[in-house]
């Protein structure tokens, strides 16, 4: 038995995941395409081709990064080795002791928090997902919710196990609760490690999407902040970002942005920043025309989300820190060891995940491709399985021999099928295929009790259709789907945080901040924040927010701070406000 | 009147014999002159397990037997997938043309009669209800989901219903169904589940591999729904 097949069907005896996994899945998989619909026709187009160039120039635009990053005084460190990687992470960390992490799949890759821990350093995962996961010790199971396994009370044991003490599983409840535990660690903490979603080559900022702003708090607050990310992730310039932005939450969570994306420029005063590329056998990728492509990811999980294999048998089953259809191409391909070579048989080649992939990664071709290398290679297959497909060559090779195998077959499935049936495996209820059954006259007649009709109860979606061409309008509409209020004037209270933006994006429901109006501190600890939009500084999606980006600080707020990492119910008010106000100016 | 071939699937003779004479049947009734090619295969199974010199054997002789026939038509959306999208690729230049060339000419069985000039001489009608199984092979290697709705609907009487999941994967898989058997298995439940949903009794595909798959979930699980192929549906709705 494979690998992935024995930790399969461990998963699916001991959690049954696809009964929590698949309705989410289905549902998200629905929202996502609707919200994708609403954005523009062509961004999936745009974000390939900014993926594409920026994998064929990978040097050029390093050697931009490295100029730009020194113009702002941000560290640029390469790691060829997972354990580069660590050891650079290490070395940059000099005396620090206690670490605030946020999400980095690339920090999972090589093993970040382990390698840190080890060396004596405290370490506190600050995605709430990931603060769950790390508690309960065997990984994240999805790449952008990993908790996703987990239902609410699993969760609310695991952390009752680790001290805590709740009076129900309510998910708003056990999301403040964990919350409350990073926060603290926040006021006394001596380095924020974060990832990118990518960095730009032409201006040297650094671009991260975040829904709770643990991010916002990790890149702020200590003196010191780290970026681990791989080699890959970079685009030319800043229409290559928005690209990216534009197709990134709508695919990972059906949302139209997510709550935070920071554009980073400079450290602030008295702080300091590193970015550590992590090579890892992506620049030998990036040499192979059969492979190449994978490195166009900008892990969103679509491929995960929509995957039945997946869904069925959920992402711990994997074994890797990558799961799902990407997970089974770049595993085997990152570590060249021959011990994820069997992920790439853990596909019916249904094709969905290149269906639905935004950035056009052939995702089942290439998996075609890793099952060949692997039988070449020794790592998947046997010897006599060679033979048996050997043989098969011989037996379709000439029609009189064809017939007396399949005469040979049928006579075995009718004489000897009801006898291999005993070695079926415990949940594959399958019997042996029958051979040419008869029919019962009465199965098409007609429906049983309770059928559907034609189209009856296939899931109807309304088309939804923006009311207006207007901007002003569109904004109102979107912002307020997103619990921000949109208004003429408002009454000032105690606690409120009023910054003016540089723009708005009308078919997100965002805010542009830019300079000082993006102070995370202060933003994060307001009880409210009012954002003035003038209404001629309105664009229609993030695409067309280019021009007002400048060349600094810059950060975009699609309504309050939220999780989704329970149950992917949505809790608002993380860290930072629940609510959000804007003034809308001139409309 | 067409002179066209008809590629038997390596695995109907074994599993259900009469589809392929209900496809026979059919493309008679067109009008066609039908030459069978039988005891061949197009590599696939091979193929997906990354056996490539072994599907690229296998698929040569196929090739070999298609070479004479401009149309070549095969009840299985999988297997003209196969022939054009893969096959050609596991040989080398002129052969890979040549590959490339003959592959062009194998249509999908539904999509060619409904694609007919003489389509519309039929007279198809078949009083009854099913749900129709979109295969990923006819759906997404092919592109073939409306032209095989499109085919079904021209059934006088037939009430095809859709399945609410339609475009997820059965689970069969080919030799994933083996290799990963309850993941393939579980993936087959929920495919079961939504049929019964739809009330019909049979589910209709381009594809017999699918339904044998989905046929022996159902008989084991004592659900009493049968797989027919479009090359049965038609040929019935013939009679």
């Amino acid at each position: 038995m494979s690998a992935y097949r024995e930790r399969a069907v461990a998963e699916m005896r001991r959690h049954n995941p696809g009964a929590t996994v698949t309705p989410i899945m289905r549902k998200l998989v629905a929202d996502s395409a609707a919200m994708l619909a609403r954005g523009p026709d062509d961004a999936s187009r745009r974000a390939a081709a900014a993926r594409a160039f920026a994998i064929g120039h990978l040097d050029d635009l390093h050697d931009s990064l490295r100029r730009e990053f020194r113009k702002r005084g941000i560290g640029y460190h390469q790691a060829v080795t997972a354990e580069d990687a660590t050891a650079t992470v290490k070395r940059l960390l000099k005396g620090a002791k206690r670490v605030a992490k946020s999400k980095t799949m690339v920090g999972e890759e090589v093993g970040l928090t382990h390698a840190l821990r080890d060396a004596g350093l405290t370490v506190l995962e600050t995605d709430i997902g990931e603060y769950i996961v790390d508690l309960e010790g065997r990984g994240p199971s999805h790449i952008t919710a990993p908790a996703l396994h987990l239902n609410r009370s699993r969760i609310r044991e695991i952390l009752a196990a680790g001290g805590a003490d709740l009076p129900d599983d309510d998910p708003a409840r056990l999301s403040r609760h964990v919350r409350d535990a990073v926060r603290e660690f926040f006021s006394d903490c001596d380095a924020g490690i974060t990832g990118a979603n990518t960095t730009i080559a032409s201006s040297g900022r650094i671009v991260i999407v975040e829904n709770e702003g643990n991010v916002s708090l990790g890149v702020s607050h200590p003196d010191l902040h780290i970026v681990i990310t791989g080699l890959e992730k970079v685009v030319a310039d800043e229409a290559g970002a928005l690209a990216m932005l534009e197709v990134l939450a709508p695919n990972a969570t059906a949302q139209p942005l997510t709550s935070f994306s920071h554009f980073l420029a400079d450290p602030g005063k008295g702080q300091e920043r590193h970015v550590v590329f992590v090579d890892n056998g992506r620049s030998a990728i990036a040499k192979d025309p059969r492979y190449r492509e994978v490195l166009k990811c900008i892990r969103c999980g679509a491929c995960m989300n929509t995957c039945p294999v997946y869904r069925t048998a959920g992402g711990l089953s994997y074994g890797s820190p990558y799961m799902g259809p990407i997970g089974a191409v770049v595993s085997p391909l990152l570590w060249g060891d021959g011990r994820y070579a069997d992920l790439a048989t853990a596909s019916s080649l249904c094709g969905r995940c290149t269906e639905v992939c935004p950035v056009g990664i052939p995702l089942h071709r290439m998996l075609l491709e890793l099952r060949a290398d692997g039988v070449e290679h020794g790592e998947l297959g046997s010897a006599v399985e060679r033979i048996g497909w050997e043989a098969w060559a011989v037996a379709f090779a000439g029609s009189k021999r064809a017939k007396v195998v399949s005469s040979l077959g049928r006579f075995g499935i009718e004489h000897f099928g009801r006898f291999f049936e005993g070695f079926r495996p415990e949940g594959d209820p399958r019997t042996a295929p029958a051979v040419d059954v008869e029919r019962d006259p009465g199965a098409i007649a007609g429906p049983g009790v309770g059928g559907r009709g034609p189209e009856e109860g296939r899931e109807k979606r309304e088309e939804e259709q923006d009311e207006s061409d207007g901007l002003v309008e569109l904004f109102r509409l979107r912002a307020e789907a997103l619990g921000v209020e949109v208004v003429e004037k408002v009454k000032k209270e105690e606690g409120d945080r009023v910054l003016k933006a540089t723009a708005a994006i009308a078919n997100t429901g965002s805010v542009l901040l830019t300079g000082k109006e993006t102070a995370r501190r202060p933003l994060l600890a307001a009880a409210r924040v009012v954002v003035e939009v003038q209404a001629k500084t309105l664009v229609r999606n993030p695409s067309d927010l280019e021009p007002y980006l400048g060349d600094g600080e810059a950060l975009i707020l699609t309504g309050a701070s939220r999780t989704a990492d329970i149950e992917k119910q949505i809790v608002r008010g993380i860290h930072g406000a629940e609510s959000m106000v804007v003034v809308l100016k001139g409309g | 009147m067409a002179s066209v071939a008809l590629f038997v699937p390596c695995f109907m003779p074994v599993l259900r014999r009469i589809d392929a004479q209900h496809a026979e049947r059919v493309l008679r009734a067109l009008g066609d002159e039908v030459t069978v090619i039988e005891g061949r295969c197009c590599g696939q199974p091979a193929f997906n397990s990354g056996y490539r010199n072994e599907a690229r054997k296998t698929g040569r002789q196929l090739l070999r037997a298609a070479q004479p026939f401009g149309t070549v038509v095969t009840p299985s959306a999988s297997c003209t997938g196969m022939v054009q999208h893969y096959l050609p690729g596991t040989f080398e230049g002129e052969r890979q043309a040549g590959a490339l060339s003959i592959g062009n000419r194998f249509h999908e069985f539904a999509s060619y009669v409904a694609g007919h000039p003489a389509v519309d001489t039929l007279r198809l009608r078949l009083p009854g209800v099913v749900a129709y199984h979109d295969s990923c092979h006819a759906r997404r290697e092919l592109g073939l989901t409306s032209t095989v709705l499109g085919l079904l609907s021209r059934v006088a009487e037939l009430d095809v219903r859709r399945l609410r999941f339609e475009d997820e994967c059965c689970g069969f898989g080919g030799t994933f169904s083996v290799k990963h058997p309850e993941v393939s298995a579980a993936m087959m439940s929920a495919k079961l589940a939504d049929t019964d949903l739809s009330g019909a009794r049979v589910l209709v595909s381009t594809d017999l591999s699918c339904l044998a798959h989905i046929e022996a979930g159902a008989r084991g699980l004592g659900m009493p729904i049968e797989t027919w192929t479009v090359a049965e549906v038609l040929s019935r709705a013939l009679e």
